[in-house]
């Protein structure tokens, strides 16, 4: 079933530098603050321990201002309460970043700062300097790939039919911070017409693999890129080129327009902050057929037959199904919600 | 369920989303399981030596692991810099080699960014180190929480080994009791050396990795292994490669977007089966590219490739071997491989090869499967043109040979051919297409613009009629 409404866990990695984060146990809502922290410059080594004559593991019961403190040019981070002190004062402004084994500190001016926003309604499970993981429940749609930040906003149509392409012409700014619902294909020009409207991001059944890396760079693969908060988010549902979307898919995201809802890049699914009883969500989708040379997908019919060993025009031989456009590879054919990365 | 190998039945191989068993047999019979194994992501700290760097990128090709961060000690980059690299890399292990006393500074420096970087990372990193004891203690000092252990140092062949089998180590965790698809490779590679007593070379590419393997007569077997393929690790392949290296392989004008978009769904369907002409020669054209890309990392880790280039057998294994046409499978095999002499091309499609490999990776005798040998593919570059003669069953055919010829002489029954300015006269029982002379040097001239480049590849695939008449 592509929809499902479940306890959910949504990840969110942190860049280094967090000073700020919600603790375990804390109840947050889709969008909420869930860390905060800073970007750094090129960092100054301060002589620490062996500065003011104590041992590496002690320095800590002497210093004035904790590891992840903010200072100001020439505070005193740490001293020694003798009536000779002795005393280790930050060179530049910044923050103590780190202590090394040997006592001594780095210090590193802070040059940015960075929040990280929950994406789900729920309970902080898991926080600390690397990662904040919220679980809770949603409605949710797994796609096979998302590219950009993660988004939070209000479901919206850009499109009549699961069918259509998501047309530049439908996007303007009354569409700011909205989840727009593409169809079979949101174009590039679509995407950062969309971008530049203010839309949080664009949800379609398949993206243009060329558009993603234009805008996402060479290195973008099919597996999907996390960004910085510059770049426009993108699900793509089914696959790339053109995929219409199934009626079983289309027809809840109708149902929830102007809901709350968020897209998780890191795990590429759409959260909907919906009651449980909302609708009729829970339906199982036709499965899904790669064409021929590989260059979209589209939904299938409900009932398959078997055609047997087939001779493709590649003269490939291969079980088969029987369709009106003619027989389809049975590899080719997957459920909506099969595994799309291959086992370990 | 798995069970000691000689109570084994059969061997189950798993590919991308499916897996076959050899042979077919009851699913409650003892089975050997060979699997791909995980990713392992490993991010190397390195002394001054510059041969480091070359010697932990020659360690995780041989071991199938990804090589996700190199900082050195002599890198220019700043702590921050160096930590930030590390915890976007999220190792799974780490290999710290500081042979040299004075790399002991250096390298603790390191393990602090390692530390503000992956400290609070679930699991914490392996720290494998390699090198004086006191960069030992300084690592462990900085890095008080993850494990660390000891390496022999990796620039020697038995520090390799070493590595190697402790990334095998990792890459196989929490799956049991299996086989993993490069050890099952490496081992048939050795038993087929042991058989022909001569060098073999194993070309696999499947879905998600390429193998080289390089197995001498004397025993000694050397793989690189490398996550680039043609299915699930295309999209990678394009990322590295770049498209316009897979769209030169394509006999026909293809819009770069369009095949962009073919490899990216290609990517993330498992298993996917090429249906259409053009699919096939996507395929065709990745494997080509993942090859070559195989081939140019293990050159630039310095691995010795030499003897691969020079070995009289080549075996075609996994997606490559399971083309349609055998033609097929030669002509990407010879494009990405430069051999520098007569070689035998065969092929083993189906995955008996490989469940024989496995149980030899378990100690057991086995008995190899029958290869296809498709061809004794003559590579040539003369400097002025030459006679080649050709006996088969049906007598004696002569070909003239010169620069940019590229010719496929089908033979019968039993082969000798004899070549210009050597006495070397390979031979051959019988070969499913005959003997191809290939004259267009290396590398390959591929001219970029479409009106030169199509009418090229097209001569070289009608020579060995590769591809079907399209009739859609």
């Amino acid at each position: 079933m592509p929809w499902r409404y479940w306890r959910w866990s949504a990840e969110h990695p942190l860049p280094l530098g967090a000073s700020e984060r919600a603790a375990e146990g804390q109840e947050v809502h889709a969008g909420d603050v869930i860390a905060a922290g800073t970007t750094y410059g090129t960092p100054v080594r301060v002589a620490g321990a062996r500065r003011i004559g104590v041992a590496p593991d002690d320095l800590g019961r002497v210093m004035r201002v904790p590891i992840g403190g903010e200072v100001e040019r020439r505070t005193i981070i740490a001293r020694t309460g003798r009536r000779f002190a002795r005393a280790v004062s930050s060179p530049i402004a910044g923050r103590v970043i780190h202590q090394r084994a040997d006592g001594d500190l780095y210090v590193a001016p802070i040059v940015g700062r960075w929040v990280v926003r929950s994406t789900l309604d729920g309970e902080v499970t898991r926080s600390d300097d690397a990662c904040v993981t919220v679980e809770g429940s949603a409605w949710a749609l797994q796609g096979v790939a998302a590219y950009g930040p993660d988004a939070v906003g209000e479901i919206a149509l850009g499109v009549e039919t699961p069918v259509d392409e998501l047309q530049p012409s439908r996007i303007d700014v009354r569409m700011r911070d909205r989840i727009l619902i593409g169809g079979a294909r949101a174009t590039a020009e679509s995407i950062t017409r969309a971008h530049a409207c203010g839309v949080a991001a664009v949800v379609a059944g398949a993206a243009p693999a060329g558009g993603l890396r234009v805008v996402y760079g060479d290195d973008a693969t099919a597996s999907g890129a996390t960004t910085g908060t510059e770049a426009p988010t993108v699900l793509c549902l089914i696959g790339f080129g053109t995929a219409p979307l199934p009626r079983e898919v289309f027809a809840p995201l109708v149902s929830l327009v102007h809901a709350r809802a968020t897209v998780h890049t890191a795990s590429a699914r759409l959260f909907v902050f919906a009651p449980e009883n909302a609708g009729d969500f829970a339906q199982s989708a036709p499965s899904l057929a790669l064409s021929d040379d590989w260059l979209g997908a589209r939904p299938m019919d409900e009932h398959l037959s078997l055609a047997g060993m087939t001779r493709f025009a590649s003269e490939v031989e291969a079980e088969a199904f029987a369709t009106d456009e003619g027989p389809v590879p049975v590899a080719n054919v997957l459920a909506f919600d099969a595994p799309r990365t291959p086992r370990s | 369920m798995t069970a000691s190998t000689e109570h084994v039945a059969s061997v189950e191989i798993a590919h991308e989303a499916r897996t076959e068993r050899v042979p077919p047999g009851s699913a409650d019979a003892p089975v050997l399981r060979v699997v791909p194994g995980d990713v392992v992501r490993v991010a190397a700290l390195l002394g001054r030596d510059p041969q480091l760097a070359r010697a932990s990128a020659f360690g995780a090709l041989a071991g199938g692991a990804s090589l996700v961060g190199l900082v050195g000690t002599r890198d220019g980059r700043t702590f921050v810099e160096r930590a930030e690299l590390l915890r976007e890399a999220h190792p799974d292990l780490v290999v710290a080699l500081a042979p040299d006393r004075r790399d002991v500074d250096g390298v603790a420096e390191l393990a602090e960014a390692l530390h503000f970087g992956c400290a609070h990372q679930h699991p914490l990193p392996h720290i494998l180190v390699a090198g004086d004891v006191r960069a030992r203690d300084r690592i462990a000092a900085s890095c008080p929480a993850n494990p660390i252990e000891s390496l022999p140092d990796v620039r020697t062949a038995a520090g390799r080994e070493a590595l190697v089998a402790r990334l095998r180590a990792v890459r196989r965790r929490a799956q049991g009791d299996v086989v993993l698809r490069d050890e099952a490779l490496e081992a048939a590679a050795r038993a087929m050396a042991a058989d022909a007593k001569a060098d073999v070379v194993v070309l696999d590419v499947t879905g998600g990795a390429t193998s080289v393997i390089h197995a001498r007569l004397d025993g000694a077997v050397l793989g690189v292994h490398e996550r680039l393929g043609v299915g699930a690790a295309a999209d990678r392949l394009v990322a590295r490669a770049g498209l316009d290296r897979v769209r030169r392989w394509i006999p026909r004008a293809v819009e770069a977007p369009a095949l962009l978009e073919r490899v990216f769904n290609r990517a993330r369907w498992p298993d996917a089966i090429p249906a259409s002409v053009l699919a096939l020669s996507l395929e065709m054209a990745l494997a080509r590219e993942a090859i070559a890309h195989a081939l140019s990392d293990a050159e630039r880790a310095g691995v010795p490739l030499e003897g691969a280039f020079a070995a009289p057998l080549v075996v075609l294994t996994g997606r490559l071997a399971q083309l349609p046409r055998a033609a097929q499978s030669l002509l990407v095999a010879i494009d990405a491989f430069g051999a520098t002499g007569a070689t035998l091309v065969s092929r083993a499609p189906g995955d008996a090869l490989i469940a024989a490999g496995a149980l030899a990776a378990r100690g057991r005798a086995v008995k190899l499967p029958t290869i296809d040998a498709i061809a004794i593919v003559a590579e040539m570059w003369p400097p002025r043109s030459a006679i080649v003669r050709v006996k088969d069953a049906s007598g004696v055919v002569e070909e003239r040979v010169s620069r940019g010829s590229f010719l496929l002489v089908p033979t019968h029954g039993v082969v000798e051919i004899v070549l210009p300015g050597t006495t070397v006269r390979p031979r051959a029982e019988h070969l499913e297409l005959g003997v191809v002379i290939d004259a267009r040097g290396r590398p390959l001239a591929i001219p970029p613009r479409d009106a030169e480049r199509i009418p090229t590849l097209a001569r070289w695939h009608a020579a060995l009629d590769v591809l079907p008449t399209e009739t859609r």
